[in-house]
């Protein structure tokens, strides 16, 4: 992490000493006097003070996770109105549910210097389903105007007791006070990992709770003024750097009563590998060994038998879109139903590949889309892909993504690592997945200029791993005529003839494009010199990389490697007067390269570029010089070839 | 967009075929390039009694893909006034086998509340079939009963883009004359749709229509689909029973049915704004000052719950909670203008960036989606969308303006055109200087003045943040790398809808250089590029539906020591579409002085003009990109 971002963070961020508690119903005349927030006097609005409070309670036998949330949000602009609406998302098992309670709200305005408040009515707050899995009441607050405080309590309580919520202290607004404190039964050790860009330390005490008749451990995470995300392109997840606290139960540890869940990642694995879907159904092989006693007939190394018993899951399994890393199916239904989740699919594939005597073993994984974790956990990994060894080379399969090819995964499973779960050897640790491999992407193109500035020629491309799984994903049912116009509004209003796609369904080799076309304004005349750029409608105009500033790392997805390859033949009679130079740029550690060549040849030149961002993951300390980077390579294709008419 | 939830229309069928469902089975010529293949889709609705009506819809349709999978259209909303007594659907795969039977409990039920509503009380039951593969084929059926006959379902015999479409029916008994349906039709030439009256009973059926592309600057689907209008003349409605034959009968009944009793404002609060106006006469200052404190006082918030489809809420409750939907913040102000003595009609409109009409001879509830005021003054209407807490007084560009709505007077209803903004009132001016240094870097500022519907591109800038106004320039001026906003200063007056932008800038390598030589591009400030795609055999016709007036002025300061070697021909380009003008000159100080001018009009074309169009745009994109050489003077 960059060290001088760490300073300026802490420069902002102080730990509040004393925390003076905020309460309720209390709210003075400075604070809805108040015009803007002094810390950012961009902020539409601002959460002035959260306190939230986690704890157990028992009653009647039963045990209940409590959240207690106080807030108060200070509306500064109209633009903030929309945090005068609250939403509380209430998670929905099959037999339990969280309900939420008590709750109390009212607005605060400054009528003629005094305070006035409204109090949110029982009738103004709904519920609805908002998926199978949650619940969502909601409500918006009564009176709400430019300098309004609005204030809210409520109560959540759970029957998920070991799943504690992550604390969250970042917002897109910024907050002014956060107190967060959580109070566990001794005896009950939860891991409690800090995440995002701001150090958090919590104060820990210890306390006797009469309620649940134990002594607690209190942790309080205090802070103050936290400034706001903001939102950037190219970002993996903005969650994994949002400020917040995780928690995960590792034991109990009670007087005649131990139990151990999840301590290292090799707890993990074994937690998974006992589960029954790891244990007992993976070398089931009754409902598939039939048909593929057939298929692997025909494919005697084991290289051959994998790609083949890949592309069968694939052929005969649809993703049903869901994540997981256990059985929604299992194996049998899936495959006669024909659909399954990633667990259903991938412990598919490793079942198979192990029936077809290839070394084979689930990994799983994180995705994109569900954060990085950051401690040993069960809870938060999310997906299982298959993992074979053949001949000591490492192959990592996922079939839920319908292009996706070995070693070639989805995007979103390049993440972070993977469990190996590896049941018969009673292996089980973390490992590394193979970073995403460089990605090919060639276009050729032959141009042949006419003297009034027009110009027609012949352009191929040629794609592969994930430039050619991305493609495919675009084009797949793509109306032709449609993707047609858009291209040739993308290549400047080019007319396109002839045009060929190749390999787009498939989900191995490369992706082929080509067609000829004619550019009406494909040179410009000026005072009779021809005015050409080297690369045609193929040169990069617009740097993506605009702010000046960056806070995230740049994530491209895949490494990659553009080769352009540009012949030009001038009409009769044209010479070049003057040619760019050729350029050589790289980026610090080997992480990009840019090259260009031009040459002359007879009636004609050839340019050849290369443009090379050699990690999937750019860190944002190199942010900077990323930037220059694009728009020197920019720059550079920005450069015409001049021709003039040869003097006789 | 801010629209009135809740006028759903609710559709349905009656017909069992013993069909073949398998792939071979569609005819020669469809299923080709298309997403979905629709072999039937049926309405039977009747209507037994001015309180009780019922539909059955059946929809058969293959789809072909992945993308096709959204017209499956596999769901029926009800809420307490609609009661779904069945629903079904059957799926078969490519060789026509049944492979799964879903029955009402194997539907998913969920609350129809979208992302514009906090809360509504209507609900969905929702196909729930995940397919494995494609072409696969849908029976989905459902029938629906309910005592409001007030919105009847209307009908698209083809409303989607890639789609074929077998067979269309729509049919509609009632019981006795009375209770006969107005219909109006639309879009019908091109297609072959059959109308049948038989007793009791009206039929529209049609076949084999082949799948429509989409195509940039196509007149509005409501304007070339095939579809019919359906609206009872007597009808019952939660509660309230209705005749209407005209538009003014619909004013009629708003009034005394659903307005009435809606308008009733606290003492406290009439005090309060008749003391802001006190001492001003005139009708429109005194609207102005209503208007600005509903936008100080209250909030866009959409909750529908019964009748609150089309009823208000009531202008007590928006004044104690200080919120409302279009409905009920423009039934507010209208009770607050009232109590200083200011008329003005509650106004119903079919709202968005398309226009789209009120039909004139086809009067119906169900027509329009949003709610204004329309203000009475000097002969003329002002109109007055309350649902926004910036927009100017009166300004309702581009989103209710230049179409037919709804004015609701007292004495009933009429049809009245909204303000259109003319081609040449929306303007932008851009004035800008800049200097370039001898790397081909430049340095400069901009003044960007803003009227009409150009102002509604623009104004909103006033409540952007920093952050967010910087991204917003760099990719305003995506066209000059390397973009750097040194500062920027707005001024937004409301009272005479002009904004204004004044905003320092610098960018390096602006200028390619060339050996002694440097190029750029001179249209600097307002280059976008826009080519209309290129279509092989264009379908549509083709409408501007907004014309605008751009002028430009720049003057560019050549580098110390360099000297013009070319300047690009003046230009005049005039068409039936619009004109363009740009020209150069050098001027002193070694300053080139950069004129442009571009007016394009409002109007609606056959498609045949589409690459005359197509080509006056391309010839302003390529001169827009013309280029300035220049180069280091030979010293004397």
């Amino acid at each position: 992490m960059n060290q001088k971002y760490i300073l300026a963070v802490f420069a902002l961020i102080t730990m509040a000493i004393n925390s003076q508690e905020v309460e309720f119903g209390k709210v003075s005349n400075e604070e809805l006097a108040e015009q803007e927030y002094p810390h950012n006097k961009d902020a539409a609005a601002a959460i002035t003070y959260k306190k939230q409070n986690t704890y157990y309670t028992t009653s009647n036998g039963n045990s209940s996770l409590i959240t207690e949330v106080h807030e108060r949000i200070k509306i500064y602009k109209k633009e903030g109105f929309d945090y005068a609406t609250e939403y509380i998302n209430l998670y929905k098992g099959r037999r339990d549910e969280e309900r939420v309670s008590r709750i109390n709200a009212f607005t605060y305005n400054l009528v003629d210097g005094k305070v006035v408040r409204n109090k949110l009515e029982k009738e103004q707050i709904f519920e609805t389903e908002a998926s199978y899995n949650y619940n969502r009441v909601t409500f918006t607050m009564p009176n709400v105007q430019v300098g309004s405080v609005i204030e809210f309590k409520y109560k959540i309580t759970s029957p998920f007791i070991w799943n504690i919520d992550e604390f969250q202290f970042q917002y897109e607004i910024p907050v002014k006070k956060m107190i967060a404190e959580i109070r566990t039964p001794k005896g009950f050790r939860f891991n409690q990992t800090p995440k995002g860009y701001l150090s958090i330390f919590p104060e820990t005490s210890k306390r006797n709770d009469n309620r649940i008749g134990m002594d607690v451990m209190v942790k309080t995470y205090t802070m103050d003024n936290v400034p706001a995300m903001k939102e950037e392109s190219f970002v993996d997840n903005i969650d994994n750097y949002r400020s917040g606290v995780m928690f995960e139960l590792v034991s109990i540890d009670l007087p005649g009563y131990y139990k151990s869940f999840a301590k290292s990642w090799s707890d993990v694995a074994k937690t998974i590998g006992n589960s029954d879907d790891y244990e007992d159904q993976l070398d089931k092989t009754k409902s598939f060994d039939d048909e593929l006693d057939v298929l692997l007939a025909n494919h005697p190394d084991p290289q051959s038998k994998m790609k083949a018993i890949f592309k069968y899951v694939k052929q005969n399994v649809t993703w049903n879109g869901m994540g997981g890393k256990y059985f929604y199916y299992g194996l049998k239904k899936a495959l006669k139903e024909k659909k399954g989740n990633a667990a259903d699919m991938n412990l598919l594939l490793v079942a198979m590949l192990r029936y077809a005597g290839i070394d084979s073993n689930p990994v799983v994984i994180s995705t994109k889309d569900n954060t990085i974790p950051l401690f040993p956990t069960v809870e938060r990994l999310n997906h299982v892909i298959a993992y074979a060894v053949i001949d000591d080379k490492p192959y990592f399969l996922d079939a839920t993504e319908e292009f996706s090819d070995i070693n070639v995964l989805p995007e979103k499973d390049y993440n972070w690592k993977g469990i190996l779960i590896n049941n018969h050897d009673m292996v089980w640790q973390q490992i590394d997945i193979v970073s995403p491999p460089k990605s090919n992407r060639m276009f050729a193109l032959n141009l042949k200029l006419m003297e009034d500035g027009s110009c027609e020629g012949t352009y191929k491309s040629r794609l592969d791993k994930h430039s050619a799984l991305r493609f495919r994903k675009k084009a797949k049912n793509l109306d032709m005529e449609t993707y047609l116009t858009e291209l040739e509004n993308r290549f400047h209003g080019i007319e396109i003839s002839d045009h060929k796609l190749e390999n787009i369904e498939d989900y191995e080799g490369f992706v082929k494009e080509s067609f000829a076309f004619y550019d009406e304004a494909g040179t410009e005349m000026i005072d009779g010199k021809l005015y050409v750029d080297p690369l045609a409608f193929l040169r990069m105009e617009e740097n993506p990389f605009k702010l000046e500033n960056r806070t995230y790392p740049v994530d491209f997805g895949f490494p990659f490697k553009n080769t352009y390859m540009v012949n030009i033949d001038f009409p009769e009679g044209y010479v070049v007067s003057t040619v760019p130079e050729p350029m050589i740029m790289t980026l610090p550690d080997d992480s990009g390269v840019f090259k260009y060549t031009i040459q002359k040849k007879p009636g004609g030149i050839s340019v050849l570029v290369n443009y090379e961002i050699n990690r999937a993951m750019v860190p944002v300390t190199t942010y900077p010089l990323l930037k220059e980077f694009y728009k020197q390579a920019i720059g550079k294709q920005a450069e015409k070839v001049i021709l003039e008419k040869k003097t006789l | 967009m801010r629209l009135l939830i809740g006028m759903i229309l609710v559709p349905l069928f009656l017909c069992s075929q013993s069909l073949d469902y398998s792939i071979s089975s569609i005819p020669q010529g469809f299923g080709k390039g298309s997403n979905a293949v629709v072999r039937s889709n049926v309405m039977e609705v009747n209507i037994a009694s001015i309180k009780s009506m019922s539909a059955s819809y059946k929809r058969i349709v293959t789809i072909m893909n992945e993308t096709g999978n959204e017209h499956v259209k596999g769901y029926v909303s009800y809420d307490d006034g609609i009661r779904v007594k069945d629903v079904s659907a059957k799926i078969y795969n490519s060789n026509g086998e049944l492979i799964e039977k879903l029955k009402r409990n194997d539907f998913i039920d969920v609350s129809a509340v979208d992302g514009g509503s906090l809360y509504t009380d209507s609900r969905m039951l929702l196909l729930n079939y995940f397919p494995v593969e494609y072409p696969y084929t849908v029976e989905f059926d459902y029938t629906i009963s309910s005592s409001n006959t007030g919105m009847l379902p209307y009908w698209y015999f083809q409303g989607d883009f890639l789609v074929d479409v077998l067979y269309s029916k729509y049919s509609v008994s009632y019981k006795s004359p009375e209770l006969k349906p107005k219909i109006k039709e639309k879009n019908f030439d091109g297609f072959h749709i059959e109308r049948e009256e038989i007793g009791n009973s009206i039929v529209y059926s049609t076949k084999n229509i082949k799948m429509l592309r989409d195509e940039a600057l196509r007149p509005s689907r409501t304007n070339i689909m095939p579809h019919i209008l359906v609206a009872p003349s007597n009808f019952y409605y939660e509660g309230f029973e209705g005749k209407i034959q005209d538009w003014k009968e619909v004013g009629q009944w708003m009034n005394t049915k659903i307005l009435s009793g809606q308008e009733v404002l606290p003492e406290s609060t009439v005090n309060k704004v008749k003391s802001l106006v006190a001492g001003i006469e005139d009708n429109l200052e005194k609207a102005k000052i209503i208007f600005k404190y509903v936008q100080e006082n209250t909030r866009y918030i959409s909750v529908q719950v019964g009748i609150g489809g089309i009823r208000p809420i009531s202008a007590q409750e928006v004044d104690q909670v200080k919120y409302g939907d279009c409905k009920g913040l423009s039934n507010y102000t209208k009770s607050l203008l009232a109590a200083v003595g200011v008329e003005s009609f509650y106004v119903h409109v079919e709202a968005g960036k398309d226009k789209v009409n009120l039909e004139e001879d086809f009067a119906s509830l169900a027509q329009g989606n949003h709610v204004i005021l329309a203000l009475p003054y000097k002969g003329q209407y002002y109109w007055l969308d309350s649902t926004s807490q910036i927009i100017p007084f009166g300004y309702i560009a581009d989103f209710t303006d230049d179409r037919d709505v709804l004015v609701i007077k007292p004495e009933g209803g009429e049809l009245h055109r909204t303000r259109s903004y003319g081609d040449e009132q929306n303007i932008q001016q851009t004035t800008g200087w800049y200097r370039i240094d001898h790397q081909g870097n430049i340095e400069g500022e901009v003044n960007i003045k803003t009227q009409g519907t150009q102002y509604g591109d623009h104004y909103y800038l006033d409540t952007m943040e920093a952050l967010e106004i910087d991204k917003y320039y760099k990719n305003y001026w995506s066209n000059v790398n390397n973009f750097h906003l040194l500062s920027y200063g707005f001024e937004n007056d409301k009272e005479n809808v002009r904004f204004e932008e004044d905003v320092k800038f610098k960018a390096e390598k602006y200028a390619t250089t060339l050996e002694e030589k440097m190029m750029f591009v001179a249209n600097t400030f307002n280059n976008h590029q826009y080519i209309p795609p290129r279509y092989r055999a264009r379908n549509f016709p083709f409408e501007i539906q907004r014309g605008f007036l751009d002028k430009d002025e720049y003057r560019i300061k050549l580098p110390e020591g360099y000297e013009v070697e070319s300047l690009p021909d003046e230009t005049d380009l005039t068409s039936e579409f619009g004109r363009f003008h740009l020209s150069f000159s050098a001027i002193e100080n070694g300053e080139i002085q950069v004129s442009r001018n571009i007016l394009l009009k409002k109007g609606h074309y056959p498609k045949e003009d589409y690459q005359a169009f197509r080509s006056f745009m391309r010839s302003i994109a390529k001169h827009d990109k013309s280029k300035i050489i220049i180069h280091k003077k030979t010293q004397p």
